[in-house]
């Protein structure tokens, strides 16, 4: 029989520790604190996981579910829509995490290079405003301003500065393909750069003021500083936040799904956004074929949060979940 | 040398400026249209026709007061739901001698890597009569793990002495749970009830997945509808379209922006915890 190992308490003293099974009798107030959140994470998280057969299944609204096979997969793979999807569900949120990132760098080495304490406050407190706004708001937001009817800011903007002929209609900004993409990068840019400068600002709250100094010794400028010191002193977080994001592409909806409409579907339509039209939007759904969808989707996120998390351990030396 | 820093100081200041007027010309002009009884496209700093009849309407009309307290209503109770589940978690999951701790762990960190899909949640959803019922937001908001593990994370930094000195003292798991630990945590607490708040009350997807009853919808999904889907023509109501939305807008974002400037530092704890801790 095992002996049972010596613990050393928080006192220093050695003790045997106790049998696993009076350990769990005397920590069962614990157990019994945790059922709350075990039984509400099952109903929630697991038991749906149930209902992943489905994708087995030809399953419509009405009627029993009948067991086919992999017929969906192939038809999910043969499908143009899907791999639009695929591709736009990538494209956006790989474009997007870059972008904002970049702007959060920019916008972050600014606020750091700020003297003025009060100056700083105030453009801190005004940037991270627009993150609590909900995606409805500033899709609702942005839908006025850049609306084509008489009240729309930008088209009105344009026409006074004379790139639109004060006769012609106004450019419809979230309905024209060409237009969608850009305006919905600007539109994450202007929600969440800000949030997004807090972890740098953090990282660079820790740098040693001494390597200021000893460039300042150097007779470094102000750009050079910033090149040499605050740029490299930000290099582990960038990467932190891209590993992290990385994680998450697969997630992008409600951004694209209050934002989209029928006329861009090409060149906005996502995984999840796919799921939602051909489950809710359409005819005759069948729940088989959309569950299906959603397990590949599934998949492929699990896939790059284990991925990630091993980057993550690799780079920084501890993983992200 | 002395002339560069100054340079440098004005190009930084103007683009402060430019940066915090990017972010406050959009808000702005939504406010003063919302403040004007006849809608135009310039940016004004200040209503040319002064109005109230767009926040009357809103507080007027059912179609809209409904959803704005069905928000109130499942942003209260899920951010209570969620504080109950994200304490209890932290704190049980915050015990490092604890027997089958990471097995605890485990079951809730896999629901972050691998989900049941949008279909199979509707299914169960559908089971437990969640489907067209507001309380849906309370459940699908309140058990959230991704906040059990930043509160667990929290609960970490109080130092493990103080728990051994109550189980002396006979406290049981439940008593250091009220007596010492919630005690310690307000900040934690502010934090992670924000971020429970803030996720509820800006939900739009799920109602629009889910609920498809006016009368359990919330202002998030009535906003959208009524600004980008053109539900609810706003000729039946004697106010001019423009101003109406746009009041709507203010009001869906006007609670969070009241509390705003005292709650910052606490949104921001939530963050550095959240990414940079781990």
């Amino acid at each position: 029989m095992k002996k049972n190992k010596k613990v050393v308490t928080s006192t220093g003293v050695a003790v045997r520790e106790k049998p696993l099974g009076i350990r769990i009798w005397n920590n069962r107030g614990y157990y019994i604190m945790f059922i709350p959140v075990l039984i509400t994470v099952i109903i929630m998280n697991y038991w749906p996981m149930l209902g992943i057969r489905y994708a087995l299944y030809d399953y419509k609204p009405v009627g029993t579910p009948k067991l086919i096979g992999f017929d969906h997969f192939t038809k999910m793979f043969s499908t143009d829509a899907f791999w639009v999807a695929f591709k736009n569900t990538l494209q956006l949120s790989i474009m997007k995490l870059i972008i904002t990132t970049i702007t959060s760098v920019v916008v972050s080495v600014f606020l750091n290079e700020m003297g003025n304490l009060l100056a700083k406050k105030t453009l801190q407190t005004v940037i991270y405003l627009p993150h609590f706004m909900s995606w409805a708001v500033v899709a609702s937001i942005f839908s006025l301003l850049l609306s084509p009817s008489s009240t729309g800011m930008v088209n009105g903007w344009l026409k006074d500065l004379g790139l639109i002929a004060q006769d012609q209609a106004g450019i419809y900004f979230l309905a024209e393909s060409r237009w969608w993409r850009p305006i919905f990068y600007l539109i994450n840019i202007w929600k969440e750069t800000g949030w997004g400068t807090i972890i740098f600002l953090a990282t660079l709250s820790g740098i040693n003021p001494e390597l200021y100094e000893a460039a300042d010794i150097d007779g470094a400028t102000r750009m050079q500083k910033i090149r040499y010191v605050t740029i490299p002193a930000l290099m582990n977080t960038i990467v932190t936040v891209l590993i992290l994001n990385l994680a998450k592409v697969m997630n992008m909806f409600e951004s694209v799904f209050v934002l989209y409409n029928n006329a861009v579907y090409d060149v906005s339509d996502v995984i999840s956004t796919y799921i939602y039209r051909q489950s809710f939007a359409i005819a005759l759904p069948n729940y088989g074929y959309t569950t299906a969808v959603g397990l590949f989707k599934s998949l492929v996120g699990g896939a790059l949060v284990i991925i990630c998390n091993q980057i993550s351990k690799k780079v920084r030396g501890r993983g992200i979940i | 040398m002395k002339k560069k820093i100054k340079v440098f100081d004005l190009v930084n200041y103007i683009v402060f400026i430019i940066i915090g007027l990017i972010v406050l010309v959009p808000i702005w002009k939504v406010l003063i249209d919302s403040l004007n009884a006849v809608g135009v496209y310039q940016f004004q700093l200040w209503p040319n026709k002064f109005t109230l009849d767009g926040y009357k309407t809103i507080i007027q009309t059912k179609l809209l007061y409904q959803p704005f307290l069905n928000s109130v209503i499942t942003t209260v109770f899920g951010t209570l739901l969620g504080l109950m589940l994200s304490t209890l978690a932290g704190y049980v999951l915050a015990q490092e001698d604890l027997p089958g701790r990471a097995m605890l762990a485990y079951i809730l960190l896999f629901t972050m890597i691998f989900s049941g899909g949008m279909i199979p949640e509707y299914l169960v959803m559908k089971r437990l009569g969640l489907v067209n019922n507001m309380w849906l937001l309370v459940f699908k908001h309140g058990v959230n793990v991704y906040n059990f593990v930043l509160m667990k994370n929290f609960f970490e930094g109080i130092p493990g002495s103080l728990y051994e000195a109550a189980k002396l003292d006979g406290c049981s798991p439940m008593g250091i749970f009220f007596k010492i630990v919630l005690p310690l945590s307000k900040a934690a607490l502010a934090s992670i009830g924000l971020m429970f708040a803030v996720t509820v009350w800006n939900d739009y997807t799920t109602v629009k997945i889910y609920i498809t009853d006016p009368t359990q919808v919330n202002f998030q999904y009535k906003l959208r509808n009524m600004i980008m889907d053109g539900d609810t023509p706003s000729t039946a109501y004697h106010v001019s379209q423009t101003t109406l939305f746009n009041a709507g807008i203010i009001a869906a974002i006007l609670p969070f922006m009241a509390l705003y400037p005292f709650l910052q530092k606490y949104f921001v704890t939530g963050v550095n915890i959240g990414a940079v801790k781990e």
